[in-house]
């Protein structure tokens, strides 16, 4: 497989997880640059021209709720989970556990079976 | 931070207008947040490292995608039938100009590169008018699709679909657009007087004799029927018994109509002095005799065809 070939795997994978990775911590307000800081501390790298529209679009959804803050001598655009958003991620997390599990099980299977 | 506000002004002018204040000031706050994390850590700020976060950020147009993302002028769901709809009057249009700069050609006294000229200007004239006619028109239709298109695949039922079949029992859209442009332009060419102002007229003359001009005339029906059979095509997409049975009915008659053509006597309306030292007025007679025989295999072939599936189908 060429790397491109991976690099696109990749994204694709990880573009669903990272609306689940950004409304699981929109738990708590936060602005765009401290959103992504929080991403990157968990083991989450996204890059800024991914995660600005994604957080428009969910918002734009209705699945955030979003007020502009002074703060710091500068004005920033804090976003939070709606109520929708909350019920949405609780659903989510629950399919994704179940996924989980079922892909740990399938790996694991695939795993022993090439050895 | 002149670089920041050319950045963002430059992703703005690739947003609509409604969104670009708000995207602008947001993306302004994430970038001057992000500028001063950096400031913090390398205590201070060099041009460069502005240029090289803005880098990383992504070209404008790009984020401005991200953003907000294009919409295509025609859907996806008419993109298919789009393109064969272009091609089929493109087609139309280009034989229809050959046919008239042809016959201009020969009545005149102009030359090769004029007649080439005249085949490429009309052409052009035409084909953008269609071209734009068309995309107009199906961007029109795509306005409401994503809505039409979602309920239609919701209310589909499996039971619906058409037997699996044999795999020729599927109709490409390209034969039932190649079939619709010969019919529209066998009605075109027939019917010309229709389309042509009273000074074209004047000057325009049809290759063959009134009589044969006049059984083209009563074939017209069948020219009608085949567009409506290829239409009823493009809604099915799959030959039925029916369906194979009307296309044998429609090709016979083809058939019978280019024979009967093919035997009237005089067949072409020929001026000879056009023709003098070219080709003597017998043999022009012969070719088109023998090109409508030939014309008349095809439907003949399709007739042939069609009863062969037909029993297969029994």
């Amino acid at each position: 497989m060429t790397t491109a070939q991976l690099d696109k795997m990749r994204l694709e994978l990880r573009r669903g997880v990272l609306v689940l990775a950004v409304l699981a911590s929109l738990k708590q307000p936060h602005y765009g640059y401290s959103l992504r800081k929080q991403l990157q501390d968990g083991g989450i790298d996204i890059d800024e021209g991914t995660l600005y529209p994604l957080i428009r679009r969910l918002a734009e959804q209705g699945l955030l709720d979003s007020e502009w803050q002074q703060g710091e001598g500068r004005e920033r655009r804090y976003y939070q989970l709606s109520e929708l958003g909350t019920q949405l991620l609780s659903q989510l997390t629950d399919e994704w556990q179940q996924l989980n599990n079922s892909l740990s099980n399938l790996l694991g299977t695939a795993s022993q079976e090439t050895k | 931070m002149e670089l920041v506000k050319r950045y963002i002004a430059a992703v703005q002018r690739e947003l609509p207008e409604v969104k670009r204040d708000e995207i602008g000031r947001e993306l302004n706050a994430n970038i001057m947040d992000q500028l001063d994390m950096l400031s913090e850590q390398q205590g201070g700020l060099a041009d460069t490292d502005i240029a090289a976060v803005l880098k990383q950020m992504g070209h404008p147009r790009e984020v401005a995608q991200q953003f907000v993302p294009p919409q295509p002028l025609i859907s996806l769901h008419y993109m298919p039938v789009y393109r064969y709809t272009l091609f089929m009057v493109l087609g139309i249009l280009f034989v229809l100009q050959i046919v008239g700069s042809t016959s201009a050609w020969l009545a005149g006294d102009f030359g090769l590169l004029l007649y080439l000229k005249s085949v490429a200007s009309g052409f052009l004239k035409d084909g953008c008018f269609a071209f734009t006619a068309i995309t107009i028109t199906f961007a029109l239709m795509s306005v409401d699709t994503a809505k039409a298109t979602t309920s239609q695949n919701d209310n589909w039922q499996p039971q619906q679909l058409p037997d699996a079949g044999h795999s020729w029992q599927h109709i490409s859209l390209q034969d039932i657009f190649t079939d619709l442009a010969t019919y529209v332009f066998l009605l075109i060419v027939i019917w010309y007087p229709l389309w042509l102002s009273p000074e074209q007229l004047a000057n325009s003359s049809f290759l063959f004799t009134d009589n044969a001009h006049q059984l083209l005339k009563w074939a017209s029906p069948l020219a009608l029927l085949g567009i409506a059979s290829s239409l009823w095509q493009l809604r099915k997409r799959f030959w039925s018994q029916t369906m194979l049975l009307g296309n044998i009915v429609l090709n016979g008659a083809f058939v019978a109509v280019i024979l009967m053509l093919a035997a009237s006597d005089p067949l072409l309306k020929l001026e000879p002095e056009v023709w003098q030292g070219v080709l003597q007025l017998e043999q022009l007679e012969r070719v088109a005799v023998t090109g409508l025989v030939i014309t008349a295999m095809f439907p003949l072939w399709e007739v042939v065809r069609d009863i062969l599936r037909l029993r297969k189908l029994a």
